[in-house]
């Protein structure tokens, strides 16, 4: 039903439906304000469907590109060296989904690799090298107080180094690459396959935003309709009306003749 | 990083998980919980529908990505998630292709075009 060939066929077919039950509905004369909404909704929520299909056929053969490489590496290392065997005991998140809602209440993903968000808190932490300079004073002040409490002088400066060296430590143990679940050297048909599935983790995040974008499409039309099919039956009558005045001037037209 | 972004959360087969995980998605929280089901021949199917109203359940899930094949042994519950956070996404799995009509969103799109609106 929702192939790519038939797809836009399918658009044209309801639109064509659609403008034909307006068409006859305001017979002919005019298609007021309510219908125009409706039909510009319509071919908006055609095009988002048409690109929602797109994008899920993308995420479809990068998935199944990624298979078949996970299948060839497994043909290279033996059986069961690609299993669940081999993940990690301790499983460090590299994407993150940056979430954002809309006043419609559309949601928008945005795939983040953790990498980026590093580098950018290396830089970060660059600047924050620079600011470490007048905090000696305290140091200094420290200096003074050890004079006071000798006890005190060894603790001091180990829990100063413990604490700048845990920062980087935790990061590598963080940032683990999961490839090296598998071992060290591994195939380059695995490393093909961690490169096609990071691809569809980013393209998930956009076909989860197109289908959020959907649906609230579709919520507004089914809106719209409801707003249409309440004005119409006043129009019905108004016209009903309409035609028993006439009638009513014709009949009266009659008996003065 | 916990604080701000959300995660992926995965309910597939073993390939399909192997791969997300490969591709950074998998986590372990500190009370070592993962935030993927691993869907092998003898998971129940009420083990699948709790996993997956777990995952809904969590704040910090964004999307969750789940097999096609499996999602339509839990449909009930998938068609019962309305919030647009956290996203379902239905893949395809190595022996089932994906089936467009079978997704719950296009068939939410598709249950649209009834007679009744065209009059």
């Amino acid at each position: 039903m929702y192939s790519n060939r038939k797809h836009p066929k399918f658009a044209n077919e309801y639109i064509v439906h659609w403008m034909l039950a307006n068409l006859t509905q305001g017979m002919g004369v005019q298609i007021n304000e309510a219908s125009q909404r409706i039909d510009e909704c319509l071919l908006r929520f055609m095009d988002q469907l048409e690109l929602l299909e797109e994008k899920r056929e993308r995420l479809n053969s990068l998935i199944e590109q990624g298979w078949f490489s996970i299948s060839k590496a497994r043909y290279s290392m033996g059986n069961k060296q690609v299993s669940t065997l081999q993940y990690g005991n301790e499983i460090e998140p590299q994407v993150q989904i940056n979430v954002r809602l809309l006043e419609n209440g559309e949601a928008e993903f945005d795939a983040q690799r953790v990498e980026c968000l590093r580098s950018q808190h290396l830089e970060k932490d660059l600047g924050r090298v620079e600011d470490i300079g007048p905090k000696d004073e305290g140091v200094r002040r420290r200096g003074v107080t050890k004079e006071e409490n000798p006890k005190d002088q060894p603790a001091a400066p180990r829990a100063c180094v413990s604490r700048e060296t845990s920062p980087p430590n935790q990061g590598m143990s963080q940032h683990q690459d999961p490839l090296k679940w598998f071992g060290i050297l591994v195939p380059q048909s695995l490393k093909q396959a961690q490169a096609s599935f990071k691809k569809v983790v980013e393209l998930s995040a956009e076909v989860a935003t197109l289908q959020c974008t959907v649906v609230a499409t579709r919520k507004e039309l089914q809106a719209l309709m409801g707003n249409k099919q309440e004005e119409t039956p006043s129009t019905e009558a108004d016209k009903q009306k309409d035609t028993g005045n006439v009638r009513q001037s014709e009949e009266e037209s009659a008996s003065d003749s | 990083m916990a604080g701000r972004g959300k995660l992926i959360a995965v309910i597939g087969d073993e390939d399909t998980c192997t791969g997300f995980l490969l591709g950074g998605v998998g986590e372990l929280n500190k009370n070592r919980k993962p935030n993927f089901l691993v869907v092998e021949k003898d998971t129940s199917i009420t083990e699948i529908e709790e996993t997956f109203k777990s995952f809904l359940a969590r704040d910090d899930i964004g999307i969750i990505l789940i097999n096609q094949f499996i999602a339509e042994m839990i449909r009930h519950a998938i068609d019962a998630h309305m919030q647009s956070i956290p996203a379902v996404l239905e893949i395809p799995s190595k022996e089932h292709p994906y089936d467009a009509s079978k997704d719950s969103i296009l068939r939410r799109a598709k249950g649209m075009f009834s007679a009744d609106d065209f009059r």
